[in-house]
This record gives structure tokens, sequence and C-alpha cells, in this order.
């Protein structure tokens, strides 16, 4: 009888862990894309980080109700990911990003060759980024996102807040200075 | 901001221009129906571990109890097989008899009872070729070639022959 009960107890209980992962999903999929989507800039390597990123919370889902704040903790997995994944694979060649922004950039209210150009300007400062020191780089893409503040981006890169403000003081710097001097590196 | 010179205005603006460029790819919306494709995995990956975890971990303490016992219980069987295992292949092994005396190696005598461990060998040479007695030098450069040519090779010196073919007058 006992047994019974237990089974009953545990199915219930898998049952309401599924659904807050659900909920997760549902609240941060799109987020998680996008951050992915920025370090990665490709549509499936992307997807396939959040779906890496729900993974690793289902096998730590007995944890779930210790985390304070979702969305900075999903964030700092699905970072980890992209970082590991952008690691291991080659350095995109800038013609990849001018056909994959050119494919995703909003095209409302422009002409085929003003998205072109568009693309191709993009992928000129995306290039520039890349150049920067993975520190800085890291700071600038995160700043990108305007819901995340400079304290929760420190608490994704597990910095001080103060260390972020100086890096991105940095990068923007550095930033100018290539897209003057292109061949300028470091 | 303020901005010292035209350079430096140059400058920030190509900046704030590569953060509007972030800002806008971190703004690019996700694809359509990518909560359900997300979900779908990990109900996929949920499912698998399911069945992978069997039998299913149990979070109270009866259950815990009986998880632990059969887990125990599995390990003790396996215990049981291995041993069992070795010891059929012991039992089956068999050992060759170990000689209870070993053979002493011959005692060799020695002349007079003295031990041969100075003895010195002598190895057996072979006879090298004997070199012929050299004749005086007189006869080697006043009578010709023939003269040096060793004896037992069939020819004769010159001063020889004319002897024998040419009679001696009387």
């Amino acid at each position: 009888m006992e047994i019974v009960e237990s089974a009953v107890h545990d199915e219930a209980r898998q049952r309401a862990q599924e659904e807050a992962l659900e909920a997760l999903v549902d609240q941060y999929a799109t987020t998680l894309y996008r951050v992915a989507f920025s370090v990665l800039r490709n549509q499936s390597d992307a997807e396939d980080a959040v779906q890496e990123a729900f993974l690793r919370v289902l096998r730590h889902r007995e944890t779930l109700g210790e985390i304070r704040d979702h969305r900075i903790w999903l964030i700092r997995i699905v970072w980890n990911i992209v970082l590991d994944r952008k690691r291991r694979a080659k350095t995109r060649p800038e013609t990849d990003d001018i056909a994959e922004l050119a494919r995703v950039l909003p095209a409302s209210g422009l002409t085929a060759e003003q998205r072109a150009v568009a693309a191709q300007h993009h992928a000129r400062v995306m290039a520039c980024v890349e150049k920067l020191p993975a520190r800085e780089r890291e700071v600038m893409v995160l700043s990108a996102f305007e819901e995340l503040s400079s304290v929760e981006i420190a608490t994704v890169l597990d910095v001080t807040e103060s260390s972020v403000r100086s890096r991105l003081f940095r990068a923007r710097n550095l930033l100018a200075e290539l897209l003057q001097h292109p061949r300028s590196i470091r | 901001m303020r901005f010292s010179t035209q350079d430096d205005l140059d400058r920030n603006a190509g900046a704030i221009d590569a953060e509007e460029t972030l800002r806008l790819i971190a703004s690019l919306p996700a694809p359509q129906g990518i909560e359900d494709r997300v979900k779908s995995g990990v109900r996929a990956a949920h499912r698998q571990a399911s069945v992978l975890s069997w039998p299913h971990p149990t979070a109270n303490k009866a259950g815990w109890t009986q998880v632990s016992a059969m887990r125990a219980a599995a390990a003790a069987a396996i215990v049981f097989v291995v041993a069992g295992g070795g010891w059929e292949v012991y039992s089956h092994i068999r050992l060759a008899p170990v000689p209870t005396a070993v053979a002493a190696p011959q005692h060799i005598e020695g002349g007079r009872g003295l031990s041969a461990a100075t003895a010195k060998r002598i190895p057996k040479t072979l006879d090298g070729p004997v070199v012929a007695a050299p004749t005086n030098m007189k006869q080697r450069t006043g009578e010709g070639k023939a003269n040096v040519l060793p004896r037992g090779h069939g020819a004769r010196p010159l001063a020889e022959k004319s002897k024998s073919s040419v009679p001696a007058q009387q």
C-alpha cells in the first residue's frame, strides 16, 4: 500500500517538475535564443544551444526550487554553452554573416539592395567586434540586451559590476579604433 | 559626452553605430514555434531518462529503503556470480608437481684433487703459410725473371737449362 502511495507521489512530483520546466521554456526560450544568436549568429545553432540549456536544467531539476532568479540563471547556462560551442567551432567567415544577417534582418520598408547593403555594414561591424579581446567582447555583446542591467551582466559573467563598466569602456574605445582603422588589431 | 575634436566625434559615432548593430541583432525575434520544439525535446529526454533510471528514484524513506535493498541484492548477485566463476576456474587448474630433489651438477675430477678453475685453455691454431727462404741478391738481379720463380713451379732457372742443353766442351 505504501509502495503504491509513493509511486503516486513520485508521479505527481515528476509531473510538477515537468510543468515547471515547461513554464520556464515558455517564459525564457525567446530570450535565451536571442542571447545564443548574438554569439553564434546562426539560427539552428542558437536553437540547439537553447535546447541544450533546458536539457541541463532537466538534469538538475531537483535544484530548481533553490534558484532565486531563474532568468539570470538560465542566461548564464546558455551563455556558457554558446561560448563553449564558439570555442570549438571555427571562426565564421564574414560572407556567412552577411548571408545570415540579410536573411534574418527585418525587411519592412527596405528594398533588396538596401537590405544587402545593411547586412554588409552589420557584418563588418560584427567582424570588428570579433577582433575585440574576449573579455571586452563578452561585455559588449551582453550590454546590447536592454533587459540586462550591468549588475545582471556581472552575475552572468561572474565578475564585479565595476569591472563590467571598465570593460565596457575599453570595448567602446577599441571598437571605435577598429572601425576607423580596420587593420589595427588589438 | 563632450567631444574635443572632429576625430573624436567620428570615433564615437562609429562606436555608437556599432552598438546599434549589436542592439539590432540582440533584438531579432526568435523563430516561430521554438518553445514547442524545445518542449518536445525536453519531454523526449525526460522519458528517456525515466527509462534509464529504473527503478524510479523516490524521495520518501520507504521507497529509498526499497531501492537500496534492490541495489544491494543486485550487487550481491554480481559478487556471487563472479566469485563462483573464479572458483570454478581455480578448481580446474592442475598445477605441475613440484620436484622434491634437485639434480646436482656432475663433479668433474681435476688432476690430483686440484681445482680446474685456473686452467688455461690454449686454442688450436691453423698452420700458416710457409714463406720460402730468400735467395741471394746476386742471382735475383743478374739472371732474370726465371730465377725469381720459386722452386716446384715447373720452371727451371735459365742457367740450369743452358747447362743441360749444351754439352760441356772438354
